[in-house]
């Protein structure tokens, strides 16, 4: 089994595709921790599996739906859902824009 | 003389006030009975416990928030206590997931879970330390530092749920709520010395759980007796209209089904005693004897090595973790991205490498097929036998540091309790004698056909009843008197 090989910028773009920043630091010691790991797993290419179809869920379940017209119980009040927001306007959460005027 | 005598009398009158209700180590359905009686009142028991926690948890760490609200919420119920981990929304009071991204977070709404407990009149004496978002199996990856072990205060008491298991063997609560994914309730309850029920995936309702891995992930108890895990159970498990993923089974009367007295055919695997501490494997072929001598049958089968379920769980955690983690933008509520601690960050990084354009079938559809491999293997075994023993952990509670020197050590002391996890089946760890040099206690783990706690429980019960898990629990509690 050979060991998996992630350059720094894998760690890089996979950090930035997830929204998290890294330092230098950071990047070389996930680098190091993410190629031990991934060889780890790749263990199970051991075990044949051509034939056998991907598991969606443990128990025999199908799609589950509420009926039309039923009050949603679960439903916030304003101020619940602003209760935990650090920024807010006008009943607006406020975020940082992304496109320029 | 009459002055001795009114000393005597005043010092008596003294002692009777200060005198402690004799709750230590005390079960929830005894303290129960004590309150229906009116021999104590609910906020005597509340004040106990309450009093245990100012003493003892600076060292032990278990809770991150205690409710001290008792005083002036109107309880017309009777208000028996219980703890929460603390990834388990609870309205109004501090949910944090262990992670400073949470810090100041107070949930909206209250999870099924701990509503259908404070309808059951339960009162939520705090919540509990995990490892944060439940990654990990130490708590060392709280943001709010680890939880000592009650049996010795330098080594972990296990995790994620660990606060939970930590709470209930030094009996800061009577009972605990955990959660598992893989391994979070058994293995803390493994290593501090109680017993740890994890229902089948879909017996207990998520929501409102913070969620780690949904495919995994579910609600359980931590407690001091059998009696307890099933009555918990009754109260906690069945339909939610909030939880699609919550099966329609009928839930049994649990408590009941303890007291029939049944016998199992009980399958025993080479597979999970390899690499296991000998004093380990000498509990768990002392306990088969007696299963023996208790009229069950006993029969070797054979299973795929748990070193599979490894990597299908590293997988699938941490792809279903990249995407459930992705809702915390610090915009709605909480902090933001950057206040994710390192165990997180790695991670989402790797589920986010595993789920990539041109990784996704090598990785998560062959974790997938490996899963039905898995469950088919269950299947086929519980064809043969009613229960599964093996040992709940490889080895007893290691010291605090020990994790950090490997990328996913923890998964290595989940390992046997992994696989049934990846299954969903219902499994059951309690306490089995002690390690003799360091005193600290041995798992034990029961593993059940999907939807029958009721068998796990019962055998559970048996083996309580023929043994009283060789003092342990009670061993334990000694330590931390009132």
């Amino acid at each position: 089994m050979g060991r998996k090989k992630l350059s720094k910028e894998d760690v890089l773009h996979l950090a930035r595709l997830a929204a998290l920043t890294l330092n230098e630091e950071e990047a070389v010691k996930y680098k190091k921790q993410l190629e031990e790991t991934i060889s780890y797993i790749e263990n199970l290419n051991e075990l044949e599996t051509s034939n056998i179809s991907p598991t969606s869920h443990i128990i025999p379940i199908t799609n589950i739906f509420f009926d039309d017209g039923e009050k949603n119980k679960r439903g916030l009040s304003l101020t619940e859902v602003f209760q935990n927001a650090k920024n807010k306007e006008n009943n607006c959460f406020k975020v940082r824009k992304i496109f320029e005027e | 003389m009459q002055k001795i005598r009114k000393t005597i009398v005043l010092r008596l009158e003294k002692f009777l006030r200060n005198k402690q209700p004799m709750f230590l180590g005390k079960s929830l359905i005894f303290i129960l009975e004590l309150i229906k009686k009116k021999k104590v009142s609910t906020k005597e028991v509340i004040d106990y416990f309450l009093k245990r926690i100012d003493k003892y948890n600076s060292k032990i760490n278990a809770y991150l928030t205690v409710n001290r609200t008792y005083n002036s919420c109107k309880l017309d119920k009777i208000g028996l206590p219980i703890a929460v981990k603390d990834n388990f929304c609870t309205k109004g009071i501090r949910t944090t997931a262990s992670s400073k991204v949470l810090e100041n977070f107070i949930p909206p709404y209250e999870s099924t879970v701990t509503k259908r407990l404070l309808d059951a009149s339960f009162f939520i004496l705090g919540k509990t330390n995990l490892d944060a978002w439940a990654h990990g199996s130490s708590t060392e990856t709280s943001d709010f530092g680890p939880t000592k072990n009650p049996w010795d205060l330098s080594r972990s008491s296990g995790g994620s749920s660990g606060g939970s298991a930590a709470a209930v063997s030094s009996y800061l609560a009577p009972a605990t709520i955990g959660s598992e994914t893989a391994g979070s309730i058994r293995q803390p309850a493994a290593w501090s010395g109680v017993i740890g029920l994890k229902p089948t995936y879909g017996r207990v309702s998520r929501y409102g759980l913070i969620a780690m891995a949904s495919s995994l992930d579910c609600p359980g108890s931590i407690t001091l007796t059998t009696e307890d895990a099933a009555l918990i159970l009754k109260i906690i498990a069945g339909k939610d209209k909030f939880d699609a993923t919550t099966a329609n089974w009928e839930v049994p009367d649990y408590l009941s089904e303890l007291k029939k007295r049944r016998k199992f055919v009980i399958g025993v695997t080479e597979e999970y005693l390899e690499g296991v501490d000998e004093e380990i494997k000498e509990a768990f072929y002392r306990l088969i004897e007696i299963l023996k001598k208790l009229g069950h049958q006993i029969k070797k089968i054979k299973l795929l090595s748990p070193k599979y379920s490894i990597s299908v769980y590293t997988i699938i955690q941490r792809t279903e973790v990249s995407s459930n983690l992705a809702r915390y933008d610090g915009i709605r509520y909480g902090n933001d991205r950057t206040f994710f601690g390192i165990e997180a960050k790695k991670r989402i990084m790797l589920g986010t490498y595993v789920l990539s354009y041109g990784y996704y079938d090598a990785y998560y559809k062959k974790a997938q097929k490996v899963r039905t491999l898995i469950i088919e293997d269950f299947k086929n075994v519980f064809k043969e036998v009613d229960i599964i023993l093996a040992p709940t952990t490889p080895v007893t509670a290691l010291k605090l540091g020990e994790f950090e020197k490997y990328p996913f050590f923890g998964e290595l002391m989940d390992v046997l309790a992994e696989p049934a996890a990846i299954a969903g089946l219902c499994a059951i760890s309690f306490p089995f004698g002690l390690k003799k040099k360091e005193n600290l206690p041995i798992g034990l783990q029961l593993m059940g056909r999907w939807f029958e706690e009721e068998n796990i429980l019962n055998l559970t019960y048996q083996i309580e009843k023929e043994t009283d898990f060789l003092g342990v629990i009670k061993k334990g509690i000694k330590n931390y008197p009132d």
